[in-house]
């Protein structure tokens, strides 16, 4: 039966979560990034660009295939917010053709490595080695559905780890009346930061990572006192146009999901392709979201469920109180770079 | 809609090293010919009957099989299972060729009977290595998607070209099942 | 008294925002599936198709029974399979094998077949003993950790999730057809239990 102890794990699980909570922003998804091109037959340049969370590098490390001489020295610089490396070899006359280039240490770790090979004969592949499949083979080459399902996936997994932008989502339908209003609603943040994360991705425009994720946070804070207005049956601009809201907040929101993508160093020439299969990606994990939340609430009144009061309360409590905390920890933060 | 559902719900849920046996039991019941127009037979043969055959006959059919294959297991030999199949055929189609309407209890034994070869022959074949649970599955699945096919041809008994139409692929079923009989046999 | 009822509330709500919160919290620390332990639970369930058949024959009983069937199921499964899971942590691993699954698999897939006119007290008690069982089985792989633990809830978040949307479609279910479209997805669910059974007394 239950040991004793068991109770100070379960405390012990819950501290984990709530001490969790600053580390679910999208930030922490940031992958690494390895570059293999192919400068001359059989002689590559390699850049391998680590991120650097809380101060320490992911303890990743390159494996080349037996056989591959150095040609020069690698070259490391430290970076703030990462360590890039710079390698150049020589894999004699059949090159890395059929080879495998293993990211030791990957497996331990909860990242993604985007790999881009750029070969001589003009093919470039772009792929994702993941803890579970810490390599990339060389031969692989990519069709453009291949690229498309590479970066729809990261996508769908980027914005179900984002909880903030699933807590904004969730916000939004809290407020939102009939189902019309949640098609405009909806419609308009996808809209809004399919726009914003473009003009971030494709280098348009930008915008520091620190403000905006206090601006982020905000957004969902705003959310909270709307949603207590709509249960004590106010009404404000907010509850009567919920879609503008959710644009004008989706345009930051999309230079969010930007982060993800341009964090990682992705070179400009594929971006178009990647852009949108990135972008079709959010799409379908928010809209997996949106129909799991509106399936759940179906369910619950096909069971005519009568929740006591505190729990119909909870999801809103949970955006606004969720909403201050990343608000007041975000400006924290930026206050602490001002100086 | 559960049938359609079902096929990638199941694929989703599995390890990929043991995807093998999920596969392997769907194709299973795919790949004799034989067993395939027999089961199809069957998913006809409900539709033309109507109520309660229509439903009868696709819920028992999977728990008959399994039995089947429990002999199987049980190492119980039943003597000339590929010649019953095959004559499965040739009476299943031959019901639907006719239009034959007997008893419930009659087209339930009939069925039934060549349910359990079928189990026999092909419920007790797991390749080394792959996961039973999910080769039970995969075949069950298979093998109520195939009554499915065959109930959903079925809907056309309700027009009069539909009702010939049914009579011709029993007809093809049962030349089917005669072509197996003899090599069967042979 | 007051003050031991909010505590009591806030715990809950504290296991609300962990459901909420899901993968995002435990990336910093966990690996495996690179999701945290939260999804991990969550993902564990989604692909053992000897957890999640048994209870997703449980649910398509209860809305067959109708809507008091699936309130009860809803919360008395994922709740028996969250202390299950718990009180298994601490255990040594016990292997079931698939067996104990597949005589899950035929009980529960026949009596959806029978459309069985269970009373509400003992679904209830099916529902608690068999989340009670596979909670047991599931937490014992896991060993007593805090992550552990964390996924316990992922994984009852998914028992619930999962028991809650199929009830709630079965109990809509109007037509006859429809009806018996689940009573035939019970009887694959007994066929494929009732081959498991043969395999295990093969010895495979």
């Amino acid at each position: 039966m239950v040991v004793p102890g068991l109770a100070r794990y379960v405390v012990a699980a819950l501290l984990i979560l709530l001490a969790g909570l600053p580390a679910a922003q999208a930030h922490e998804s940031r992958p690494a990034y390895l570059e293999i091109k192919e400068t001359a037959p059989g002689q590559y340049a390699l850049l391998f660009r680590t991120p650097v969370l809380a101060g320490r590098r992911l303890p990743l490390v390159l494996s080349l295939p037996a056989g591959v001489k150095e040609l020069r020295a690698p070259v490391v610089q430290e970076l703030t917010d990462s360590l890039v490396e710079r390698r150049w070899i020589d894999a004699g006359p059949d090159g890395l053709a059929g080879q495998r280039v293993d990211i030791k240490g990957l497996q331990f770790t909860i990242t993604d490595a985007l790999v881009r090979i750029e070969l001589l004969d003009g093919r470039t592949v772009q792929t994702i080695a993941r803890p579970s499949q810490p390599w990339v083979e060389i031969a692989a080459t990519q069709a453009w559905w291949e690229v498309m399902g590479t970066y729809a996936t990261e996508g769908i997994r980027h914005i179900l780890f984002g909880v903030d932008h699933l807590l904004f989502v969730l916000g939004l339908l809290l407020i939102v009346g009939n189902r019309w209003m949640l098609v405009k609603t909806v419609t308009a943040f996808t809209v809004a930061h399919s726009i914003t994360l473009a003009i971030a991705t494709l280098g348009v425009a930008n915008v520091p990572a620190l403000p905006l994720n206090a601006a982020i946070a905000l957004s969902i804070l705003f959310l909270g006192p709307e949603i207590v207005r709509v249960w004590r049956g106010e009404t404000s601009f907010t509850i009567r146009h919920p879609w503008v809201v959710a644009f004008a907040f989706g345009l930051l929101h999309g230079f969010g999901f930007a982060t993800a993508l341009t964090s990682a160093g992705l070179p400009p020439q594929d971006l178009p392709l990647a852009l949108l299969s990135f972008n079709v990606g959010v799409e379908l994990g928010q809209l997996g979201f949106v129909l799991l939340v509106l399936a759940m609430e179906r369910s619950f009144r096909v069971l005519e469920i009568r929740w006591p009061r505190w729990v119909e309360a909870l999801p809103g409590y949970a955006v606004g109180t969720l909403g201050a905390f990343w608000t007041i920890q975000r400006v924290a933060l930026l206050i602490a770079a001002w100086r | 809609m559960l049938l359609t559902l079902w096929v990638p719900a199941a694929f989703a849920h599995v390890q990929p090293s043991e995807a093998g046996g999920l596969l392997t039991g769907l194709q299973h019941p795919l790949s004799g010919v034989d067993h395939v127009l027999a089961m199809v037979a069957v998913g006809l043969w409900g539709a033309q009957l109507g109520a309660p055959a229509i439903w009868v006959l696709p819920v028992a059919f999977p728990l008959i099989m399994a039995l089947g294959g429990m002999l199987g297991f049980l190492g119980l030999p039943i003597p000339g299972v590929e010649i019953g199949i095959a004559a499965s055929a040739v009476v299943l189609g031959a019901a639907v060729a006719f239009e034959l309407r007997p008893p419930l209890v009659v087209a339930a034994l009939v069925v039934g009977v060549f349910a359990i070869f079928h189990g026999h022959a092909h419920g007790a074949e797991l390749p080394p290595g792959q996961s039973a649970m999910l080769y039970s599955m995969g075949f069950v699945i298979a093998t109520g998607c195939l009554h499915a096919v065959g109930i959903g041809i079925g809907t056309v008994h309700r027009w009069t070209w539909g009702r010939q139409l049914l009579r011709g692929a029993g007809a093809v079923v049962t030349a089917g099942g005669a072509f197996f009989m003899c090599k069967a046999l042979a | 008294m007051k003050g031991a009822c909010a505590l009591r509330v806030r715990s809950r709500i504290a296991a609300v925002l962990a459901m909420a919160l899901a993968c995002g919290p435990a990336r910093a620390h966990l690996q495996t599936s690179g999701m945290g332990p939260v999804c991990d639970g969550l993902a564990h369930f989604l692909t053992s198709p000897e957890d999640l058949v048994p209870a997703l024959a449980l649910a398509l009983l209860a809305g067959l029974r109708g809507a008091a069937y699936g309130r009860s199921a809803m919360f008395t499964l994922p709740a028996a399979w969250l202390l299950g899971s718990l009180a298994g942590l601490s255990a040594a691993v016990a292997n079931a094998g698939t067996l104990g699954a597949s005589f899950w698999f035929l009980l529960l897939g026949g009596l959806v077949v029978a459309d069985a006119k269970l009373s509400l007290r003992s679904m209830t008690a099916l529902c608690a003993f068999l989340g009670l069982v596979h909670g047991y089985l599931n937490g014992s792989g896991m060993g007593l950790s805090a992550a552990a633990i964390v996924a316990a809830l992922g994984l009852t978040a998914a028992v619930f999730v999962l028991v809650s949307l199929v009830a709630a479609l079965v109990v809509q279910l109007r037509a006859p057809w429809a009806r018996i479209a689940v009573r035939v997805a019970g009887s694959w669910i007994a066929a494929s239990g009732l081959l498991m059974i043969g395999w295990s007394i093969r010895g495979v």
